[in-house]
């Protein structure tokens, strides 16, 4: 009875030090990305938000990157001294890592091998993910074929593990609101039925993406649909894409993911409607077909403290965390 | 054909069918043999492959045991997030060395597939458990393929996961099979184009009986007998059949030496054949090649022809038949010669006591008148002397000129060949007999061919046998008519017709007409045809007579 009460009034004196900020240390971040520039980005999420905060120190390109804190940053000197960017760790890495590094980042697919419970730091929906076809993919019967034969549930909650939402549209429902009026659901005979309609060598095409479960569940799909979508690297006939949407506000975010996806930049709009017809004449002719929209995803140590250390549209916020010193 | 060739023939065919014969009897016999083998070893093939095949299925129903009885299957159905265990089939495929995988919640939703991966959350129609693995079909990335597959059924609480597992059913399960030399085993999977070249209507007949089958694909060396297992499908559909080849080369090499041998015994036995065959027709035909050429001789009028014998066989018989047959032919001719001959002695003594009876009775009677006149009336004694001399001398002149008639048949001396012109002879005769002619009221015709070229012969005797002819003619026409002369040249001689208008012969008459002394006249010999034949009969020629009664008589001599 005794060994307890003391047990449990230096776990509490433990806890009230550690949620108390303070300076030092470094914060330990990996990343999925290796980026292999010469020179760290300067531009979008993840290092280059820590201009400003921090100074760059040190750069492998692809490998590894060291930030120290500036003493006369405009918000304030960061609490960590130093923010120490591991890059391209494969996953069985960065799983293991989880017990030493402080925040790991990881796709939605990969929170499967996360241990159950892990503290998670998770954006708002700001990837698009979307099949987009190249000019060989003349017929669109073809294209709204495969829009209405992908299972965009069994891809959200497995693949991507439910995290983010299935997207009909470009824009994610928290930017837009209108986004369910985008239709998501299969409809296989319609899709079979545009399909029988197409002559047998246009039936045919080729898809690349960096996520082969992904696209091989398309293929599927398609097959089922009367397609045949050979999953290839490199240059195909459709690319399964990544777009990062970079702005919170509507008519930007939609601006800059057509230019990303290599649509036509749309008309200037002023209001949700506008918008909203944008948004549909950039999705006429099923050109590209949205899957889906999922979240930045890190999971965070024990030691890491404040925050959230990311924004809503992923920027990291590095200089509001403080880590507890190892061994304390 | 010979009675030897026929019979020689006969041997040949013969010894050709029996070496057929026993050459395709130890080819069936061979043939019998080689399918026995052939069979036995197909069964063991296929005992091997049964054994094999439910080995293998028993592993497999074991293998999806042990995964169904693991943690990892239990934490799986326990789990209420299936979709975590997305990728995980495919490690615990191959830690229980399984191909095929997948795991099954309980409303049928492919949690997690090895094979093929991207097929999460689609259903799964076939979750009855099974004690052991069966044949099925599963649909792969790369198409379909066939399965031994096994199901169990795990349950966590209410939460049921069935773990299906298995094995593709391919040619790997082939190799397991230990072949023997010129055998092959093929695997016909239903899977929709999969058809082995040639094998379709063997397997067509699997598919509608399900039941084992055979059939012999291709031919001479290349071909191949199947023996077809069916595999049945859990479901009893059939789904895939074992083909067990064996190749028929062996066979086909043996018996193309038996049949190269067969055929040089065949051909041995025909040569030995044929000179036995010749030896032995030879000594059979002999005799009856004897028998055939007596025979002919006998036909050629040697009546006397026989046959020598020693044999005491049929042929034999037959030619002592022959012998006798000709003797008693000699014999019946010897008799018909001495009958004929007495016959023509007693017409010689007929005609003969007719010839000279006419003129003897006017001796007599001219004699007794010259006796009677010398006793009753001597006074006219001289002028009945002097005719009844006048009488004898003319009497005796016919009696000398009938002696010697006779006597030019009976000395017909042989002919005197020297070129003779036929139509000269012709023109005259005609000419010598011209008055006649006139005072019997007959015209001459001549139709004389100017290109009859001349010919050797007898020109007297020729001259002798046409003057006959037309005395006949002139004979035959007692009220007139037309004696017509033609000649005609033949290639190798001449054509001479006598043709007259008279009433006549009928066949019985034509028969007998050149038979000496036979004459349908009231007067004559009945030697002048019989004359004109031994002419030219003498001459080599041939004569012929066509007649009919009422249209006259042609006579036709060919002279060479």
């Amino acid at each position: 009875m005794r060994f307890r009460l003391c047990a449990g009034l230096s776990l509490a004196l433990f806890a009230a030090a550690a949620t108390r900020p303070h300076y030092g240390g470094t914060l330990r971040v990996e990343v999925r990305e290796a980026v292999e520039s010469a020179d760290p980005p300067q531009t979008g999420p993840g290092m280059a938000d820590l201009n400003g905060a921090f100074a760059i120190t040190r750069w492998e390109a692809g490998r590894r990157a060291v930030f120290q804190a500036e003493e006369n940053a405009p918000g304030g000197r960061p609490f960590v001294d130093s923010v120490d960017v591991q890059m391209g760790a494969p996953l069985r890495e960065r799983v293991i890592d989880l017990g030493r590094a402080d925040v790991v980042e990881f796709a939605p697919g990969e929170l499967r091998q996360a241990p159950a419970g892990q503290r998670m730091w998770s954006s708002s929906p700001v990837k698009l993910i979307a099949l987009v076809f190249g000019p060989k993919v003349e017929d669109a019967r073809v294209r709204e074929a495969l829009a209405l034969a992908v299972d965009r549930g069994a891809i959200h909650r497995v693949l991507l593990q439910g995290q983010g939402e299935i997207a009909g549209g470009l824009l994610p429902q928290w930017i837009s609101g209108y986004a369910f009026l985008f239709p998501t659901t299969t409809d296989m005979a319609r899709a079979k039925s545009l399909v029988a309609a197409v002559p047998p060598a246009a039936r045919a095409f080729t898809l690349a993406a960096d996520d082969r479960t992904m696209a091989d569940r398309i293929a599927v799909n398609a097959h089922d649909a009367g397609l045949t979508v050979t999953v290839v690297t490199g240059n195909a006939d459709v690319r399964l894409v990544r777009a990062r949407i970079l702005s919170s506000d509507g008519p930007t975010a939609l601006a800059g993911l057509a230019a990303t996806l290599g649509l036509p930049e749309p008309a200037r709009v002023d209001s949700p409607e506008t918008l909203y017809a944008a948004e549909r004449a950039l999705l006429d002719g099923f050109h590209v077909i949205p899957l889906a929209h999922t979240p930045d995803l890190y999971a965070v140590g024990l030691r890491v403290h404040g925050g959230p250390g990311i924004t809503p549209l992923g920027e990291w916020r590095f200089e509001n965390v403080w880590v507890e010193e190892r061994g304390r | 054909m010979t009675f030897r060739t026929r019979l020689l023939l006969l041997f040949t065919i013969s010894i050709v069918a029996v070496v057929a014969i026993v050459e395709a009897l130890v080819l069936a016999q061979t043939r019998r043999a080689f399918e026995r083998s052939e069979g036995q070893r197909a069964e063991a093939l296929v005992a091997q492959f049964r054994k094999e095949f439910d080995r293998r299925r028993e592993e497999i129903a074991q293998d999806v045991k042990r995964l169904a009885d693991s943690d990892a299957a239990l934490n799986i159905a326990m789990a209420p997030d299936p979709e975590r265990w997305v990728n995980d089939a495919a490690s615990l495929a191959s830690a229980h060395g399984l191909e095929l995988l997948e795991l099954v919640s309980g409303d049928g939703t492919i949690i997690s597939s090895a094979e093929w991966p991207a097929r999460f959350l689609y259903k799964e129609d076939w979750l009855t458990p099974t004690d052991t693995a069966v044949l099925r079909r599963e649909e792969l990335p790369t198409g379909m393929t066939l399965a031994l597959s096994a199901v169990r059924e795990v349950t966590a609480g209410e939460r049921r996961l069935y773990v299906i597992g298995g094995q593709q059913l391919d040619e790997k399960l082939l190799s397991t099979v230990v072949l023997p030399k010129g055998m092959r085993v093929l695997l016909w999977r239903d899977l929709g184009g999969n058809d082995l070249p040639g094998l379709g209507p063997l397997i067509e007949r699997v598919k509608a009986t399900k039941a084992e089958q055979t059939a012999t694909i291709g031919s001479g060396a290349a071909a191949e007998t199947f023996h077809a297992l069916p595999l049945t499908g859990y479901d009893g559909s059939l789904m895939a059949a074992l083909l067990v080849g064996s190749s028929r080369r062996d066979l086909v090499e043996l018996e193309a030496s038996q049949r190269t041998v067969g055929i040089a015994a065949a051909g041995l036995g025909i040569m030995l054949g044929v000179g036995l065959g010749w030896w032995a027709t030879a000594r059979v035909t002999r005799p009856v090649r004897q028998l055939a050429e007596s025979a002919g001789k006998v036909a050629a009028g040697n009546w006397g022809a026989t046959v020598e014998t020693e044999s005491a066989d049929e042929i034999g018989q037959l030619a002592r038949a022959f012998n006798r047959m000709t003797g008693e032919l000699m014999d019946q001719r010897e008799r018909l010669v001495q009958a004929e001959r007495v016959a023509a002695w007693r017409e010689l003594a007929r005609r003969l006591a007719h010839e000279l009876k006419n003129p003897l009775f006017p001796l007599q009677i001219t004699v007794e008148n010259m006796q009677r006149a010398r006793e009753r009336y001597p006074e006219q004694f001289d002028e009945v002397f002097r005719e009844g001399t006048e009488t004898l001398l003319a009497e005796l002149s016919k009696l000398k000129q009938i002696i010697g008639r006779f006597s030019d048949f009976a000395k017909m001396p042989a002919p005197s060949m020297q070129s003779v012109s036929v139509n000269e002879l012709v023109g005259e005769t005609v000419r010598l007999f011209a008055p006649q002619l006139e005072q019997a009221r007959i015209r001459a015709a001549l139709e004389i061919d100017p290109n009859v070229p001349p010919i050797q012969a007898d020109s007297e005797q020729l001259t002798r046998a046409l003057r006959n002819l037309v005395l006949n003619a002139i004979d035959a026409m007692p009220d007139g008519g037309t004696l017509t002369l033609r000649t005609t040249a033949l290639e190798n001689g001449a054509r001479l017709e006598v043709i007259d208008t008279g009433q006549g012969l009928t066949p019985e008459e034509c028969e007998r007409l050149f038979t000496p002394y036979y004459t349908t006249k009231t007067h004559g010999t009945g030697l002048g045809l019989a004359i004109v034949q031994s002419v030219i009969s003498d001459h080599k020629g041939r004569i012929s007579v066509e007649s009919a009664p009422g249209k006259g008589t042609a006579f036709r001599i060919e002279l060479g």
